[in-house]
C-alpha cells in the first residue's frame, strides 16, 4: 500500500473506532489478505458501470478512495455498486468523507445491512455478525435525503494488543534497520 | 512587498517569496507567537496560580503541583523531580530518565491521580497516562548553570548575570508532548475551550509553569544546602532566565505532514504584515514603542549565544544589519506615508533576510488592536482535509503543478546532490532520521516528505495522460500519487502549504524547518549545536506566574534595557 492509502487506511480506521467498530481487525485482516498482490490487481477495473477487481475480488480501501474521488457522480443520482468486495465495513469512512464533500448523507449496503452517514455521525440498520463480515457480493453506494437513529462518535477508540501486534508487522516494515554509519550520520 | 498607494493596498507577501526554506529558517517570533497569545490571555482574564503541593526533600527529590486557575477551568502541573546520575543524563528521545519529568492535568488532582502519575510520568514513553492528561514533558539541568547558581545563593550571594546570560536557562525540556501522545486528550477533546482554540496552548502553559518550578526548586536546593545563610534569587535575575529547549529531527517532519495548518500560521503573520504595512499614519506612542523594542531587540541580539559557525555568521550579519536599520530610523519619519511600508521595503532591499524577518515581527507590536485577532484563524479545525475531489481533470491538476510547483519541476532531479537525502524512522529506536541516500541502505524505507521531488514525479506522470481524463480515473492506476495530488488540491486554496524548497537535497539545512515551528512558538535565541538539532529559549524575561498581574504581559520577550547583562 502506497503512503498516500496507508493514511487513508488510519484515517479510516480511526472513523471507525470513533464509533466503536472493528476498524483496526478488518484493516488486519486486509493487509494480511492481500499481502504479496499488487494494489491493481485489487483495485476496480473501470470505474463506470459495476466495479470488479482483476482478481475478482475489490480492496476496500482503494475502492472506498475511488469512491470518494468520485463523489460528485453521485450527487446526479448514481449509484456505484461493487462486486466481490472483502471488509466492506471499511468502505464505509470513505462514505463519510464523499458526504462532508457533498454536505449530505451517503449510504452504504449490502446484505441486510444499510449505514447511513454525513461524516460526523453514524446511522446503522442491520445485526452486528453482518456488519464485520469479510467478504459481500454485492454493495451499494448511494446519497441518502437523511439519516435517523444518529450514532455520535466517541474520542477514544480501543485497540487490543493481538491486533496491535498484526499491525505492527506491517508498520515495522517501514522502519530501517540500524546500522553502525546511519546512527552515527542521522541521529537527531 | 509594492509601495502603498491612495488606492492600492499592500498586499500580503508572495509565497514564493516567504516560503523559501533560508527564510523560514530566520523566523523571529512575534505577537502572533503562541507563548505570546497564552500570556496576553492569563493576563487579560486575570488567571490566578497556586502551588498546593511542594514535597521535595533535602536531595532534590519529590513532586509539585502548580495550579492555573483560568475563569471556568483549573489545569495543574504535576512535577517530579528526580535524582539523576550524570552518566544517564541525555537531550535525546532515546533517554530513559531525566531531571525533572511533568504533566499538565486537566483539573486538580487527587491523591490516586498523584500516585499514578506518579508510577509512569516519570517514565514518559514507557508510561502511560490518561484523558485527565493534557501533555507530558521531561527536562534536564543545564548542569554548569544549576551548580552555579544553587552555589551562589547558598553562599549568600546572587548569581553572576552573565553566565546567566552565557546560558539563559536552568533547565531545558526535551519533548514537550501533547495531542493524545501516550494516552493523553486528543485536541479535539480540549479545541472547543477558548483558552485552547489557538494551537499548542496547553504545551504553552506546561512550560510557564515548569519554569516557576524549576526557580522554586533551584531556591529549595539552595536553602537546603546553604541554610541560613542562603539568600533568595533576584526576581529581576529570576525572571531573565527561561526554559530551554532542546529540539532535534522529530520536529522537522510537522511542517511538512499539516500543510492546512502550517498554512493557516504563515498566513496569519502575513496577513498581519499586511495589515500593519496598510497602516497611512503612526501616532507618537507607536513610534516611541517601535523605538523602544529596536533598542531592546538590539540588546536581546548581544546576549544571544552560540557557537554554530553558521548560527555565530548570521548574528554578525544581523547585529550589523540591525545598526544600519537603527540609523536609518532615526532619519525617517515615521508618522505618515504608510511609514511601516516604506520601512519594510527599505529593509528589504538593503539588508538581510534575518533582518527582514526581525523587522516584520518588530512592526507588528504597537498594532495589537489590528493583529491579535488573527490568532483565533491559527488553528485547523477543518474536518476533511483529506477529501480528493477526483472529479478534477488532468490538464486542471497540471495547471496548478505548474502554477504552485514550477520551482520543483524547473530542479534537475538526476543530479545526485538533489536527492541525495531521505528520511527515515529507524526500527531500532524509532526516531525520524534523515539518511545519507547513497551512504546507507535506507531508500527502501524513504518516508513522504520530499513533496518537491513528488510533485515532479506526478507531474511527469501526468505527462502521459489525456488532458481531459479525470484525476479519478488517473489515481486508480497511480496511487502512488494520492499523497501529493492531496497537497496540490490543498495549495490551490491555502498558498502557505507548501515549502519552496527541495528536502532531500544535499545542503538542506533541518535547523531552517526548526526554528520555523519554534519562532511560531514563541522561542527566542536559536542556538544550533548541529544542521539538526537546536537548543532555544522559551519565555525568557517572561513575567512569573504571580508576577502576570502587575508586569509586562506582552512585551516580555525584549529584555529591558537597564539590565543589560552583557
Amino acid at each position: 500500500m502506497s503512503w498516500g492509502l496507508a493514511n487513508e487506511a488510519a484515517y479510516c480506521i480511526r472513523w471507525l473506532s470513533a464509533f466503536e467498530l472493528p476498524g483496526p481487525t478488518l484493516l488486519a485482516d486486509l493487509l494480511e489478505l492481500n499481502d504479496g498482490l499488487t494494489m491493481a490487481e485489487v483495485s476496480p477495473v473501470s470505474l463506470s458501470g459495476t466495479w470488479y477487481g482483476a482478481a475478482n475480488r475489490l480492496c476496500p480501501v482503494i475502492t472506498g478512495a475511488a469512491m470518494s474521488d468520485n463523489a460528485l457522480q453521485l450527487q446526479s443520482g448514481n449509484v456505484f455498486v461493487l462486486q466481490n468486495i472483502t471488509q466492506p465495513l471499511l468502505l464505509v469512512p470513505f462514505a463519510g468523507s464523499a458526504a462532508l464533500f457533498l454536505d449530505t448523507p451517503v449510504a452504504i449496503k449490502w446484505q441486510g445491512v444499510s449505514l447511513t452517514t454525513d461524516g460526523r455521525v453514524l446511522s446503522i440498520d442491520g445485526d452486528q455478525e453482518t456488519l464485520n463480515v469479510e467478504f459481500a457480493d454485492t454493495v451499494a453506494c448511494t446519497v441518502e435525503a437523511s439519516l435517523a437513529d444518529r450514532i455520535n462518535p466517541i474520542v477514544r477508540g480501543e485497540l487490543d494488543d493481538a491486533c496491535k501486534k498484526r499491525l505492527s508487522v506491517f508498520a515495522n516494515r517501514t522502519f530501517a534497520p540500524a546500522t553502525e554509519e546511519s546512527r552515527r550520520l542521522g541521529a537527531g | 512587498m509594492k509601495a502603498a498607494t491612495d488606492t492600492t493596498p499592500v498586499a500580503r507577501r508572495d509565497p514564493a517569496t516567504v516560503m523559501r526554506l533560508a527564510r523560514l529558517g530566520s523566523m523571529h517570533q512575534s505577537r502572533l507567537s503562541f507563548m505570546r497569545v497564552l500570556t496576553r490571555r492569563m493576563h487579560r482574564e486575570n488567571w490566578r496560580f497556586s502551588r498546593p503541593n511542594f514535597d521535595i526533600d533535602d536531595n532534590g527529590v519529590g513532586y509539585a503541583v502548580y495550579c492555573a486557575h483560568s475563569p471556568q477551568n483549573t489545569y495543574s502541573l504535576v512535577a517530579f523531580a528526580h535524582d539523576l546520575p550524570v552518566e544517564k543524563r541525555s537531550d535525546r528521545v532515546i533517554a530513559q530518565a531525566w531531571d525533572a519529568t511533568f504533566t499538565l492535568f486537566d483539573g486538580v488532582p487527587d491523591t490516586d491521580d498523584i500516585n499514578r502519575l506518579s508510577q509512569n510520568i516519570p517514565l514518559q514513553e514507557a508510561g502511560r497516562v490518561t484523558q485527565n492528561e493534557l501533555s507530558v514533558s521531561r527536562a534536564n539541568r543545564s548542569v554548569r548553570l544549576w551548580e552555579h547558581v544553587v552555589s551562589s545563593l547558598c553562599a549568600g550571594q546572587q548569581p553572576d548575570r552573565q553566565q546567566v546570560a552565557a546560558v539563559g536557562y536552568l533547565m531545558r525540556t526535551t519533548a514537550v508532548y501533547g495531542s493524545g501522545k501516550l494516552g493523553a486528550a486528543d485536541r479535539e477533546l480540549i479545541a472547543d475551550r477558548p483558552e485552547f482554540a489557538a494551537p499548542f496552548q496547553a504545551e504553552m502553559l506546561s512550560v510557564f509553569l515548569t519554569r516557576a518550578f524549576v526557580r522554586d526548586l533551584v531556591q529549595h536546593m539552595a536553602d537546603a544546602r546553604g541554610g541560613a545563610r542562603s539568600v533568595k534569587l533576584d526576581p529581576d535575575i529570576a525572571r531573565a532566565m527561561g526554559i530551554g529547549n532542546s529540539t532535534g529531527l522529530g520536529m522537522a517532519p510537522f511542517i511538512l505532514n499539516h500543510p492546512q495548518l502550517f498554512n493557516n500560521w504563515i498566513l496569519a503573520r502575513e496577513e498581519a504584515i499586511a495589515r500593519v504595512c496598510n497602516v497611512v499614519t503612526a501616532s507618537t506612542d507607536e513610534i516611541a514603542l517601535f523605538h523602544e523594542l529596536l533598542a531592546r531587540t538590539v540588546l536581546s541580539v548581544k546576549l544571544w549565544h552560540t557557537e554554530h559557525p553558521v548560527q555565530l555568521e548570521k548574528l554578525a550579519s544581523l547585529q550589523a544589519d540591525l545598526a544600519a536599520l537603527k540609523t536609518c530610523v532615526s532619519a525617517t519619519d515615521l508618522t505618515c506615508n504608510h511609514p511601516w511600508n516604506r520601512l519594510y521595503l527599505w529593509v528589504e532591499n538593503n539588508l538581510g533576510i534575518d533582518a527582514q524577518e526581525c523587522l516584520a515581527s518588530l512592526m507588528l507590536e504597537p498594532y495589537g488592536y489590528l493583529v491579535d485577532e488573527l490568532e483565533t484563524h491559527m488553528a485547523d479545525n477543518t474536518a476533511n482535509t483529506f477529501h480528493i475531489n477526483g472529479a478534477m481533470p488532468i490538464d486542471q491538476l497540471s495547471s496548478l503543478l505548474q502554477k504552485h510547483y514550477y520551482w520543483a519541476l524547473d530542479i534537475d532531479w538526476n543530479a545526485r546532490k538533489n536527492y541525495a537525502r531521505a528520511w527515515y524512522v529507524s526500527a531500532e529506536k524509532l526516531e525520524p532520521r534523515l539518511g545519507e541516500r547513497f551512504k546507507e541502505p535506507i531508500a527502501n524505507y524513504e518516508q513522504p516528505l520530499a513533496p518537491a521531488r513528488d510533485a515532479a514525479r506526478l507531474f511527469a506522470s501526468l505527462r502521459n495522460w489525456p488532458a481531459e481524463s479525470t484525476l479519478a480515473e488517473f489515481l486508480l492506476h497511480h496511487p502512488e500519487h494520492r499523497h501529493t495530488v492531496r497537497r496540490v488540491q490543498i495549495i490551490s486554496h491555502a498558498p502557505y502549504a507548501e515549502i519552496r524548497d527541495n528536502t532531500i537535497s544535499a545542503d538542506m539545512l533541518p535547523i531552517d524547518m526548526l526554528r520555523c515551528k519554534l519562532a511560531f512558538f514563541g522561542a527566542t535565541h536559536f542556538d544550533p549545536r548541529s544542521d539538526r538539532w537546536v537548543r532555544i529559549c522559551m519565555y525568557a524575561n517572561a513575567p512569573y506566574p504571580e508576577e502576570l498581574s502587575n508586569h509586562d504581559a506582552d512585551y516580555w520577550p525584549y529584555p529591558q534595557l537597564e539590565e543589560s547583562g552583557s
